[in-house]
């Protein structure tokens, strides 16, 4: 899939609406959300005044737990430890610095690169620690992203505001005066002729 | 009458520029050296470019008019929020200062939206401390013109506006100019075409700037404030140990000097002049709404009825 499919700024205001798109374009590459936006569309009136942004999301891989990289089983006969087996090295560090959290420095070994042997009851933590959550990154981008479009990207004035995020859209409604009804249907038209396209 | 000058040319013989400007009651107000070249901003006596000219001649310097030397510019943003820093406001900041001026970068507290926005009376009496205000707005032409009828009351420094759209100044209520192709920018200014932009506000800044030293040359102050920075430099001690950016900074007409106002406010007001007068008589030493600073307004000649 391509990045950006459509990217629509609309506005009866011809260069404002050419500004408006530089700095989505802006905010867009230096928060890296390229990849992340499938489908994007913006309407802008200043005299009503409203601001609607409504994007379709790619957001990528879901979370990462510790049995996706890693072997977790049982440690040595008779003591109370976990052995853990990495596969993947890449997220050591993130996996340690969860452990050392939850467990407490003392109790963690690791007697080689790939292998970490955690002091607790088997028993009772083998379970819990397979379904560990290491990575989160859908809920990074998704941080990002409300970062972009609520506090860069909607005009500062514009302290109303109505919104809605799924893993699948985002879309914000924003004014300075109350939300009118109609300027919250248009925004769901826009994000369905969005997903419209997107089946097409 | 003095005239704003700028100097750029090799550092071998400069000091012969700056005593020739320095005997013909110029002052140098700032001198960059950078490896072999140097950078004066300098004032000199309007009648007596000729011979400056001249001696730059000799010393195969270049001399240009640099009409934002020695100015307090307050660039103004709506909200010190991401929306308008670090760029452009940074950017417009950084391209007046390279240009001569001294600029303060003021955020709003309550300066956002077009029906909303609105200026507390101490952020009024600090802009109002300055030579020029520019006003750096955003992408909307209905926003510009809704936002100038109310944000700029009670300024009464002029007001430079800049936005996105290619508005007339007659279009933008209250402003003193108005200059387009800024917007909300989030990226560094460095393209050709937005660094023309930049050229373009420094000149207008220049024009505004202008009139406002015609307007002063009208009923000139009793005292240049660049004799008064002068005069402090040499008196007051305690001025070289002050860390502060240009402790003494050049306004138009005043100075703001970067010293504790309950402590220095009365040596300040006695500091004596060779022509037989004190500061008090000629300036007013006032309290500066910026930290606890002073700041000095010369009086006009109308008022003492001499100049020194």
């Amino acid at each position: 899939m391509e990045q950006l499919e459509t990217f629509i700024v609309e506005s009866p205001d011809a260069v404002g609406a050419k500004t408006t798109r530089s700095l989505i374009m802006d905010t867009i590459a230096d928060l890296s959300l390229s990849r992340v936006i499938g489908r994007l569309r913006v309407f802008v009136d200043p005299v009503e005044p409203v601001f609607i942004f409504a994007a379709l999301l790619r957001l990528g891989t879901p979370s990462i737990k510790l049995k996706d990289f890693a072997k977790v089983d049982m440690g040595s006969l008779g003591k109370d430890e976990i052995k853990i087996e990495i596969d993947k090295e890449a997220f050591t560090v993130k996996l340690l610095n969860k452990l050392w959290a939850r467990y407490g420095k003392e109790n963690i070994e690791q007697p080689d690169k790939k292998v970490l042997i955690v002091k607790t009851d088997p028993i009772k933590e083998l379970d819990a620690m397979r379904e560990l959550v290491i990575e989160e990154p859908q809920q990074e981008v998704l941080d990002r992203l409300i970062d972009a479009i609520a506090l860069r990207i909607i005009p500062e004035g514009f302290r109303v505001r109505k919104h809605e995020l799924s893993m699948s859209h985002v879309l914000f409604v924003a004014s300075e005066d109350t939300l009118k009804p109609e300027w919250l249907a248009k925004g769901k038209d826009m994000l369905e002729s969005l997903r419209r396209e997107e089946n097409a | 009458m003095l005239e704003p000058i700028m100097y750029v040319g090799g550092v071998y013989k400069h000091n012969h520029l700056v005593e020739l400007v320095e005997d013909l009651g110029g002052y140098i107000l700032q001198k960059n050296v950078m490896q072999t070249e140097v950078v004066l901003l300098m004032l000199v006596p309007i009648n007596d470019i000729a011979i400056v000219e001249a001696k730059a001649k000799e010393l195969l310097g270049k001399l240009t008019r640099a009409p934002l030397t020695g100015s307090e510019i307050a660039t103004v943003a709506p909200t010190l929020a991401y929306h308008h820093l670090p760029h452009l406001d940074c950017d417009v900041a950084e391209f007046l200062r390279k240009q001569g001026a001294k600029t303060n970068m003021v955020g709003l507290a309550r300066g956002v939206g077009k029906r909303i926005c609105q200026l507390t009376a101490y952020e009024r009496d600090l802009i109002n401390e300055h030579d020029v205000a520019v006003f750096i707005l955003g992408n909307y032409e209905h926003c510009i013109i809704e936002k100038s009828k109310r944000l700029y009351e009670g300024i009464e420094i002029p007001v430079v506006v800049t936005g996105a759209p290619e508005l007339r100044t007659e279009d933008v209520p209250n402003a003193t100019a108005y200059v387009g192709n800024f917007g909300r920018i989030l990226h560094h200014m460095r393209h050709s075409e937005e660094l023309r932009t930049l050229d373009k506000l420094a000149e207008v800044i220049g024009k505004v700037l202008d009139d406002v030293r015609k307007e002063i040359a009208k009923d000139p102050p009793s005292i240049a404030p660049p004799r008064i920075k002068k005069e402090i430099e040499e008196q007051v001690q305690e001025i070289i140990d002050s860390l502060h950016p240009l402790p003494i900074t050049l306004q138009l007409n005043g100075a703001r000097v970067k010293l504790p106002y309950e402590e220095f406010h009365e040596m300040l007001e006695n500091i004596r002049f060779v022509e037989g007068v004190t500061m008090k008589e000629v300036a007013q030493v006032l309290p500066s709404k910026m930290r606890n600073f002073i700041l000095i307004k010369p009086r006009p000649k109308s008022e003492t009825g001499f100049v020194i």
